[in-house]
């Protein structure tokens, strides 16, 4: 849509996505999508089940491909790739780094390893074959460790982490990976309030060095972070703008904030 | 005159009396025409009774007269002088063993045996009466076989015979059928006329058989400047170009239909799979033993049957009939024990199920070498279930035909059980998530057992099926085994209609491929054909949206 | 990792030593040890147990695999029997014209009436370029599959079955008489290999040391391979393969390199088995025979260093033992011993120690049933994601 590009005009995107639309037997899950991130912009994705908020990230990493329109990278030197050809290994590589909605990191490995395989650097078969830690490495998995608050279980299984832990194990692999974009699917499921507090301090000191995308459905969380929120519906966007804006659309309240409430109420 | 004499008179007579009634159907009376044969032997020499013996056998159909006829012509017919004053015996040696021509029974020889041997004309007619004999035979099958034979043998002296009998066929096969021999004849022997016309009849038959004659015809006229040789040679060609076309049709159908029934198998061994792997996801290596606990069930309902009714009783006819149920419940019951006492432990290790099953495979095959013999077990079919309906040069079994017709059954029924039918919507909610299932009080225990039997149950069906097409043995379920998962695998795994399209598409390949590269090649090139396909289609024909299954 | 033995804590270092030990003595208890003496190995023994070094090295491949990638493949005896097809091809060549028919041809060739050598046969003439495509041509084949079964991301029981097909699909084409190998009866009367008689003592030594070499070798690379971040890449496909291709590895690019090293070392120890075996022929690649090097590598314990090789040797030795103590019954045994494993035993014999240990911590302290160490997660993906939120 046509009225959403102004927005962004004096600001560096990221990531621009136009007239996309994907479907799954017959289903429209995204449909006529237009959505620009801007550099260093902390974005909240909100939107009832069934939005096409996933497949959304779906579609970005090369998960799925679009049936219909672009997905545009913009390389910090100018240039621009067409991300709807890529794999996904491909699409990690120029620093677009997903997090899943359940935590998925390797359970058989150390915290510490998991950091390692991490890095984003000898991502290539043979180059893992000869591999050597260098100091630099060390650095980067430390800073990493602290961040998480996982310094002091570094040579424990990442399957024997907690709920919570597993999450920030697994924001601290993207961060490992030192991404341009972020994509965070639901990091506050299943966290205690605790956690999740914690987890928002994390992403907001996170705004301004990554570009960071959030699905999320804790109102309370979103409140927190959110700067400019997206609101999907049907696959499309139904709305831009900051929380109050969002929250008082008459609109959005019809199709999910009022649905959403009457939830969180329950 | 002695009273051997006279019962042979007697019997003569009596025959003469019922030869005169005996319509083309009637049943030959194997004594009667014993008897017959008998006079001839006795009458060597006094050529006006061997004539009248000869009209009175030409009536009959017995394959007695055949057994003869041999006989006689190399020199085994032996007449044995009685003490008394009784007719001499006459006695036919097969082998070493002598029985008594009259009566069939074995007869220890004497040392004065006479042989006896037959004139050249007697020997002649004899021939003739037994090239003949097939074609007055109450048998319509074997009636159809002695018309073509004699067809194909282009001999004129049978003409007239054939014409003769034409007239009497009221059966539409059989009287095609000398028609096509009759014309068949006539491509060699008849006028120019006459082949003119039995050149455009034979096209307009699409006979088939024909062909070669028609062929033959055309290169015998192919430079011949006679007039109405054109004619000939023109329709000659349109004939053989007619029939070739029908050819390529009925080859079409041919392997369409065995397409068809081989696909049936597969769909019936594939639609158990797809029920135990698709909808349960459990890799069930063991399914191909369910198939052969179906073999071996009818194998034994079989052998009760004979042992208890004999074979040529009516009831026999009815063994498998009973045996359909009676495998599906043997398989089934099979796949509720190997569920209850093994499978429901592994439904969260799918490569783990595959393995113990494989386990359970090796324990089934070696118990079954062990109770039955490595050799296969021969299965015979019923008398309905033998033979095959003929549809204008296709030829289908009727056992194919029932497997065919029965694999459409289970597809109908299964569609039932699983979409009206609470059992289904239990399977359906259980196969979506086994934990939701259950805690919304779906008894998943006992949905999972009664599933995985119903889709044994197949197995064991599929089973009963291949004992009528083809081996009952420990391994048969291998055959079938590697080919079902590929039809589980292209058809989308979860879908029932997925599985069943694929079936039938793979069983038609790989006979449309068959003929063409060989069986192995035609096998390999499925195979491959099956792996290229999944390089464009990785979830099959109908990809599950389950995303629990590809991840 | 102790640095100096390959192993990882005592009971593999006991094991990797006895195996060494074995290796050592057997041929010398050949060489030295006069017949008749109680501790005298004859050598067929020698070569039966060389048999069983490379079912061990089979098993190994297959591990590589199946234990820390999370691949099973059925089709494992496929490339072992191409790396026995490859050697016996020059074993076969080295007949001469000692054979039934006295040609230079093979047998089976002069029998279907062959006039002459078919040209890729020529090259087998040479000893080394046989070792090589025992190598290479399992390789090939697997880098091909692999390839078009990664790339379109099939993996799981998918990956399986169809590596099960393509074996059935291999072996119907080796029965085939005008596939130039020998057809159903495949290659056997071997009478030279390295220009010395097969059937020699010395010959049966050399292969014998030639199989424990081998052994030790893969032993040594895939303890090399485990502990390089490649093998962390490799375990960490087997729990989450969508969290390393999110982490900007192509897992495609790994599978395959692991499928072909793999297929690579399961052909070496074919092309070692055929001599000792004497035979070659399509029955080795048949689908049950993938599948009995699944149940050597279940029953030692998947996903360890020294599992593979006490399954391996273990269930063969059983296997001969019961043929000849119970031929009816002994696929019965073989069948039970089968489920058994895969029900009480997860972890095979190997896993026996810390399962039992789990088992007696479980009755000491009476709390609910911890899941340390069990591996049953392993199996199921770490990432089950739920449909579009």
């Amino acid at each position: 849509m046509d009225s959403h590009a102004p927005l962004y005009r004096d600001t560096d995107l990221v990531l621009s996505v136009e007239s996309v639309t994907k479907s799954f037997d017959g289903f429209r899950a995204i449909n006529d999508l237009n959505f620009y991130l801007g550099e260093g912009e902390l974005r909240t994705i909100i939107g009832p089940n069934g939005a096409g908020k996933s497949t959304f990230m779906d579609l970005i990493t090369g998960r799925t491909r679009p049936d219909e329109g672009t997905l545009t990278y913009h390389q910090d030197d100018g240039h621009d790739l067409d991300l709807t050809k890529m794999r996904e290994y491909e699409v990690n590589r120029l620093g677009i780094a997903r997090k899943f909605q359940t935590p998925s990191v390797y359970t058989q490995h150390t915290v510490y390893e998991n950091f390692v395989l991490s890095l984003n650097r000898n991502r290539g078969v043979l180059k893992t074959l000869f591999y050597k830690e260098t100091a630099a490495d060390r650095e980067e998995i430390e800073e990493v460790l602290e961040l998480t608050r996982l310094a002091d279980r570094r040579h424990e299984l990442a399957g024997s982490l907690s709920h919570g832990q597993k999450q920030w194990l697994e924001i601290g692999m993207l961060l490992a990976q030192r991404p341009r974009i972020l994509l965070v699917d639901e990091p506050a499921a299943g966290m205690s309030d605790e956690e999740t507090e914690r987890t928002a301090e994390l992403l907001i000191g996170l705004r301004g060095k990554h570009s960071i995308m959030v699905i999320e459905h804790d109102m309370v969380f979103i409140r927190q972070i959110a700067k400019k929120v997206t609101v999907l519906h049907q696959g499309h966007v139904l709305k831009e703008g900051t929380f109050s804006d969002v929250a008082n659309d008459p609109v959005v309240k019809e199709v999910y904030l009022g649905r959403s409430k009457h939830e969180d109420a329950a | 005159m002695n009273l051997s004499a006279v019962r042979q008179l007697f019997t003569l007579a009596l025959l003469f009396a019922i030869g005169a009634s005996i319509s083309e159907t009637a049943h030959a009376d194997e004594a009667g025409t014993r008897a017959l044969l008998v006079e001839i032997v006795h009458a060597d020499g006094d050529d006006a009774r061997q004539q009248l013996a000869m009209e009175g056998l030409a009536e009959e159909g017995d394959p007695i007269i055949g057994t003869f006829y041999e006989a006689y012509r190399s020199g085994n017919i032996f007449i044995k002088k009685v003490a008394s004053s009784d007719s001499p015996l006459v006695l036919m040696k097969d082998n070493k063993d002598y029985t008594n021509l009259l009566t069939g029974e074995s007869v220890t020889p004497s040392d004065e045996l006479k042989p006896s041997r037959a004139g050249r004309g007697l020997r002649k007619d004899l021939k003739r009466l037994v090239d003949l004999l097939d074609l007055s035979s109450p048998d319509l099958e074997k009636r159809i076989a002695a018309a073509d034979l004699l067809g194909k043998s282009q001999n004129p002296e049978y003409l007239p015979e054939l014409k003769a009998r034409l007239d009497k066929q009221t059966d539409e096969k059989v009287a095609r059928a000398f028609r096509e021999a009759i014309y068949i004849c006539e491509l060699k022997s008849g006028s120019d006329t006459e082949k003119l016309a039995a050149v455009k009849a034979l096209g307009e038959m699409k006979s088939l058989p024909a062909k070669g004659f028609l062929e033959t015809v055309a290169k015998e006229y192919e430079t011949s400047t006679e007039p109405g040789a054109r004619a000939l040679r023109e329709s000659t060609r349109k004939a053989i170009r007619e029939i070739d076309d029908y050819q390529k049709i009925v080859g079409h159908i041919g392997t369409l239909f065995r397409g068809l029934s081989l696909g049936s198998v597969l769909l019936l061994v594939a639609y158990g799979l797809a029920i135990t792997f698709g909808q349960m996801g459990v890799i069930n290596m063991a399914h191909g033993e369910f198939i052969a606990i179906g073999g071996y069930t009818v194998y034994l309902i079989q052998n009760y049957f004979v042992n208890t009714f004999g074979v040529g009783s009516s009831a026999y006819e009815w063994y498998f009939v009973l045996s359909l149920p009676c495998a599906f419940l043997a398989a089934a019951l099979a796949g509720a024990l190997l569920e209850k006492g093994m499978i429901r432990f592994l439904y969260s290790r799918p490569l783990e199920s595959l393995l113990a099953t494989w386990g359970v495979s090796m324990i089934l095959q070696q118990l079954f070498r062990l109770q039955f013999g490595a050799a296969n077990v021969s299965v015979s079919a019923p008398q309905w279930l033998s033979g095959s309906y003929s549809f204008g040069g296709v030829s289908m079994s009727y056992s194919r035909i029932f497997l065919v017709a029965f694999a459409f059954l289970v597809i109908i029924v299964t569609w039932l059980l699983m979409n009206r039918t609470s059992w289904g919507l239990h399977v359906r909610a259980t196969m979506q998530n086994r934990q939701m299932a259950s805690s919304l009080g779906v008894p998943s225990g006992r949905v999972n057992m009664l599933t995985f039997a119903y889709g044994s149950g197949l197995a064991g069906l599929a089973g009963a099926f291949i004992s009528q097409i083809g081996n009952v043995g420990p391994s048969m379920g291998q055959t079938y085994i590697v080919d079902s998962f590929m039809v589980v695998v292209v058809g989308g795994v979860g879908n029932l209609f997925g599985a069943a399209l694929s079936s039938l598409g793979i069983g038609m390949v790989d006979q449309w491929l068959q003929p063409i590269l060989g069986p192995v090649m035609g096998k390999i090139s499925v195979l491959i054909t099956i792996i290229l396909f999944l390089q464009f289609k990785p979830g099959g024909l109908f990809p599950s949206r389950s995303r629990s299954l590809d991840d | 990792m102790n640095r100096l033995l390959p192993v990882d804590n005592k009971a593999e270092g006991a094991v990797f030593i006895g195996l060494l030990i074995l290796i050592a003595a057997l041929p010398i208890l050949n060489a030295f040890v006069p017949e008749g003496n109680a501790l005298h190995v004859s050598s067929f023994q020698l070569s039966v147990w060389g048999k069983y070094l490379c079912y061990a090295v089979l098993a190994m491949s297959l591990n590589v695999l199946w234990g820390y990638t999370g691949l099973l493949c059925l089709g494992q005896c496929l490339f072992f029997a191409l790396g026995g097809y490859a050697f016996g091809m020059y074993l076969m060549l080295m007949i001469g014209e000692l054979g039934a028919y006295k040609s230079t041809l093979p047998d089976f060739m002069v029998f279907l009436g062959y006039t002459e050598l078919p040209a890729h046969w020529k090259p087998f003439y040479n000893p080394f370029f046989a070792v090589a495509a025992a190598l290479l041509v399992p390789g090939l084949v697997a880098f091909i599959f692999g390839v078009l079964a990664f790339r379109s991301r099939i993996k799981g029981v998918y990956f399986s079955i169809l590596t099960q097909a393509l074996t059935y699909a291999a072996a119907l084409l080796f029965f085939r008489n005008d596939f130039t190998f020998g057809g159903n009866n495949g290659f056997t009367d071997f009478k030279f290999i390295f220009g010395a008689d097969i059937r020699s003592d010395g010959t049966a030594r050399g292969l014998f040391i030639a199989s424990g070499a081998l052994l030790i070798g893969v032993y040594w690379l895939v303890a090399w391979l485990l502990q390089t971040k490649f093998g962390k890449i490799q375990k960490a496909i087997r729990d989450s393969e969508n969290r390393v291709r999110f982490s900007g590895y192509s897992t495609t690019h790994f599978k395959v390199f692991i499928f072909v090293l793999s297929a690579m070392i399961a052909g070496m120890a074919g092309a070692l088995f055929v001599p000792q075996a004497g035979i070659i022929n399509p029955g080795e690649m048949w689908p049950t025979k993938g599948l009995d090097i699944v149940v050597w590598v279940a029953v030692g314990g998947r996903g360890t260093k020294i599992g593979p090789i006490i399954g391996a040797v273990l269930v063969n030795m059983l296997k001969s033992w019961s043929t000849k103590a119970y031929p009816d019954t002994w696929l019965i045994i073989l069948g039970f011993l089968f489920v058994f494993v895969v029900l009480f035993m997860p972890n095979g014999i190997v896993g026996l120690w810390a399962q039992g240990k789990a088992f007696l911590a479980r009755r000491k302290s009476k709390t609910s049933p911890a899941d340390t160490g069990s591996t049953d997660d392993t199996e199921a993906p770490g990432e089950i994601e739920k449909a579009t939120s």
